[in-house]
């Protein structure tokens, strides 16, 4: 029988993939470090299909989504552009009719698919993971590959109509205002919604409340978030508070993974330590929740803002253009809710199922331990998955684990690249696309140096404000501790799981982003001031330096030169 | 309804239905006073009144006699013109130099006494115009700055003999009227003193948006805004939340004022010309009351205002002209469209 190792069909292959694209790029944002096989296969088949998916539904006139391959854990992506301007045209009639839900009515559209996920989600938990039978294990399995599969439809499916009309809000303010998605004017177009991931956070920073109000403040801060649980069990006050604590993570926030796009780490609710992570370092800086006060003030601010472009508008073109202003503005709260429900969420069910899966295979033998689980394929689960105890996958297992290793220590290329092809061209290609996802949160505005500035590095604004305050990298989650109120975090990119420590942030530098990516959503909503696509932040910028943060700008100044 | 059939009315007393006794403009105003809005204050002269003085100066009978003697052989209205305007001059002249009978005069001068009282100055002046039953255009008179019992009296008859005009002739002769009567009404009505003057649409035309409300206006009175001459300034109205959404204030050169006879383009103050012609308060005052006539009516309105200096606010806000606004409506789904269209055009680059 052979074996494939790879995420078998979408394995890059240099000799044929080249003719369907010259250029092939790395998703940084989310296979750095490299995928597990099992979480590559997920991803790389899913992701795959709902971009096409989406781009099919609302027939995008110029792109049909994105081709995705696997390459050494890694994930690479090429834009499938419309080439022939008669099937342009004939797709931008259906285009027409595919777009009214989102004028229509977007909340109701985008609630009516939150219930549909959620109910998925119910129905894959009610499955008591220690009791199932094999054949239960194996069923839950395949509902959660499908689960996966339409996540990603919905996902992009209102990624790709939200952002159309992101970038389209964009073009109008740059014509008929003459500021673009870089400009403070802009972003405070933006600010000042609620969403659920902003909920969650702040039920955390509710629960750290909760436990200072119980006395408890002492057990927090003297103990290890890894020990929090133990140590609050041994007394009547903590198991109260712990009751609490499991309840909300059983219920809002134990669904999310510190890495949102990979299933090897646990869930908040298998692990809290990170959870407890916040809520003691939400009582030990005395954090307190924000959000609510500063979204009121943001709203305000918004509300200001609305009234002065709307003055500027004519009145003919008023109704039109609050139209695109009120889709824009969706795109913004959209953009991070989504991650609560369709990212996070449908991976933390993909690694509740693997996890059961790989627990029962170890009893049975099949494998040693049970995030071996994430060395196989969904083909090999399926062969074994009725009677695993007739299979023994440790061969394959130390093989595979051997390479991911591997592939971890080496890192991945930024892209694939056709002999005498640039990074320019691949860039031009990727812009001329006028793909809305590939603009506005892979590529992003590009930084202009101003010398007349004399800053010490450029960047694009993501949220308005300018801030002094000292430096701290941060590259993982575990650095987050590292944090003291009014620092400027410095990072390659952050991730959902990072949000409530931007409660007590003076700033963000990023080096890659765009005006709809995570640090500048949430800088945004916090009101701190966020600089994006620095490129070289984490690289210039060092722990302890004092800098002047100018985000209205786009400048950052290194004070203690 | 049973009309009351007078020689005088005050305009409170009139309403569109007395439109034959007293002709199209008195009526009007009479109209807007019924919806609760502040029209120049003013008397109107009926047709009856009209038919009086002919009928006590001996003048119907007079003017039958000139009109048969001229029309005896049959009248070319092309060719003989000449004769025609001899014939205007000749019953104008009449008209004008009778004695106005005394009864019916001091009649005319009690409301005039009426009106001073009213508007609180004595001698106020007036504007002499007149009111036809059946629309004749531009063809009867109208004067301005009437001051003075003996003036409007004087006034009233030039009114009632450019029933005579030349033109007011040839219209009914062509028309198959009877040449010597004429079925025509006066308005006397107080002078504005005019701050500034303008139109309120309640709706946004252009786009048939019905939440909104546009005031434009100029310093002097309403024509340069009317005719379209000048840049006036703007106001955009929310009219669910009354408040003022956009405001753009132009550079106002130039404006509208009386003078001796009719109006006059003049300069504006060099001061003024970047100053709004409204404060918000007039404004709101504006689209709250264009509000009532249009929930009267039920359909959007086009209304002119003026706002008179004499007067204190909101006493100083008055009405000239209701009617019903012409605008594009909005057709359902028309801004969908149109956003879908700049959407396909992001792809198109």
């Amino acid at each position: 029988m052979k074996i494939y190792d790879c995420v078998p069909g979408l394995e890059f292959d240099e000799t044929v993939d080249f003719n369907i694209s010259p250029a092939w790029f790395q998703d940084a944002t989310h296979s750095v470090p490299p995928w597990t096989p099992m979480f590559g296969w997920f991803w790389v088949n899913f992701c795959r299909h709902g971009m096409q998916y989406g781009a099919e539904k609302l027939s995008l006139p110029t792109v049909k989504g994105w081709d995705w391959r696997f390459k050494d854990g890694g994930g690479y992506l090429a834009l499938l552009i419309v080439q022939d301007p008669e099937e342009r045209k004939a797709r931008e009639e259906r285009f027409r009719v595919a777009i009214r839900p989102f004028l229509d009515d977007f909340p109701g559209l985008w609630k009516g698919f939150v219930n549909e996920m959620v109910d998925r989600y119910d129905k894959l938990k009610a499955l008591n993971m220690d009791t199932a039978t094999n054949i239960e294990l194996l069923q839950n399995f395949e509902d959660t590959i499908s689960t996966c599969r339409r996540m990603w439809e919905i996902h992009m499916y209102m990624m790709y109509g939200v952002y159309t009309a992101f970038v389209l809000f964009e073009q109008m303010t740059k014509q008929l205002l003459g500021f673009d998605d870089s400009s403070p004017q802009f972003h405070r177009l933006m600010s000042g919604f609620d969403n659920k991931s902003f909920q969650v956070d702040k039920g955390l920073f509710d629960l750290a409340r909760k436990a200072e109000a119980m006395g408890l403040k002492d057990l927090f801060l003297s103990t290890a978030p890894a020990e929090m649980k133990t140590a609050l069990a041994q007394s009547p006050k903590g198991q109260e508070f712990l009751k609490t604590f499991d309840d909300f993570m059983e219920k809002e926030a134990g669904w999310r993974l510190e890495r949102m796009a990979e299933i090897n780490v646990p869930t908040w609710l298998e692990d809290p330590a990170p959870a407890f992570a916040v809520v003691k370092m939400a009582v030990e800086k005395g954090m307190s929740y924000n959000l609510d006060e500063e979204r009121k003030k943001l709203e305000a601010d918004r509300l200001v803002a609305e009234q002065e472009v709307m003055e500027k508008i004519s009145p003919e073109q008023r109704a039109w253009f609050k139209m695109i202003l009120k889709l824009a503005q969706n795109s913004a709260w959209f953009s991070e809710e989504h991650n609560h429900y369709l990212d996070l969420y449908t991976h933390a069910m993909i690694r509740r199922s693997c996890m059961g899966l790989g627990t029962r295979w170890v009893k049975e033998g099949a494998i040693d331990n049970k995030d071996d689980i994430f060395f196989l394929m969904p083909d090999e689960v399926r062969r074994a998955g009725i009677n695993p105890g007739m299979f023994n996958f440790r061969p394959l297992v130390d093989r595979r684990k051997a390479e991911w290793q591997q592939w971890c220590k080496q890192g991945n290329a930024p892209a694939f690249m056709k002999e005498g092809f640039t990074f320019e061209d691949a860039m031009g290609g990727l812009v001329g696309s006028m793909d809305p996802i590939a603009l506005k949160v892979v590529v992003g505005s590009m930084p202009v140096a101003r010398p007349e500035l004399k800053a010490d590095l450029f960047g694009v604004c993501g949220s308005p404000g300018s801030v002094e305050g000292t430096v701290k990298v941060v590259w993982t989650e575990a650095e987050l501790s590292k944090i003291v109120k009014g620092d400027i975090m410095v990072a390659p990119t952050t991730s959902p799981s990072w949000t409530p420590v931007f409660s007590i942030l003076g700033g963000v530098i990023v080096d890659r982003g765009a005006s709809l990516s995570h640090a500048a959503i949430v800088g945004r909503e916090y009101g701190i001031p966020v600089v994006m696509n620095t490129f070289e932040g984490t690289k210039v910028l060092k722990d302890g330096m004092r800098i002047r943060l100018d985000a209205n700008m786009g400048a950052v100044y290194i004070l203690d030169k | 309804m049973d009309l009351e059939y007078k020689e005088i009315y005050w305009l409170d007393e009139l309403s569109k239905e007395y439109n034959d006794i007293v002709g199209k403009k008195c009526a009007n105003l009479g109209e807007l006073v019924g919806l609760g809005l502040r029209v120049p204050y003013g008397f109107a002269l009926s047709v009856k009144a009209y038919e009086r003085f002919m009928e006590e100066t001996g003048l119907k009978e007079r003017v039958a006699q000139i009109v048969e003697k001229e029309t005896k052989a049959g009248l070319d209205v092309e060719k003989e013109i000449d004769k025609m305007i001899e014939m205007s001059a000749r019953i104008r002249g009449e008209i004008e130099l009778a004695d106005m009978p005394q009864g019916l005069g001091r009649e005319i001068a009690e409301y005039y006494d009426g009106l001073q009282k009213k508007v609180g100055i004595s001698d106020v002046a007036c504007a002499v115009r007149s009111s036809g039953a059946v629309s004749m255009p531009g063809q009867m008179e109208t004067y301005l700055n009437v001051r003075g019992e003996a003036e409007i009296l004087r006034h009233v008859k030039k009114v009632w003999a450019s029933a005579f005009t030349t033109r007011a002739i040839v219209f009914r002769i062509q028309n198959n009227m009877t040449i010597s009567w004429a079925p025509i009404g006066i308005a006397v009505i107080m002078m504005i003193d005019a701050k500034s003057a303008g139109v309120i649409l309640t709706v946004l035309p252009t786009v048939g948006d019905l939440d909104r409300a546009i005031v434009e206006g100029n310093f002097g009175l309403g024509e340069s805004v009317v005719s379209g001459e000048i840049t006036p300034d703007s106001f955009v109205i929310n009219k669910n939340e009354m408040c003022i959404e956009s405001r753009a204030i132009s550079e106002k050169t130039k404006m509208v004022a009386y003078a001796e006879c009719g109006t006059e383009v003049c300069q504006v103050p060099d001061d003024l010309r970047n100053c709004s012609c409204l404060e918000d308060k007039e404004i709101l005052e504006i689209v709250r009351v264009a509000k009532d006539v249009e929930k009267h009516f039920g359909n959007p309105q086009d209304m002119e205002w003026v706002v008179d200096k004499r007067f204190v606010f909101p006493e100083n806000i008055f009405w000239v002209q209701a009617r019903g606004a012409k605008y594009t409506k909005k057709e359902e789904g028309k801004d969908e469209d149109y956003v879908i269209d700049l959407m396909l055009q992001l792809f198109r680059k």
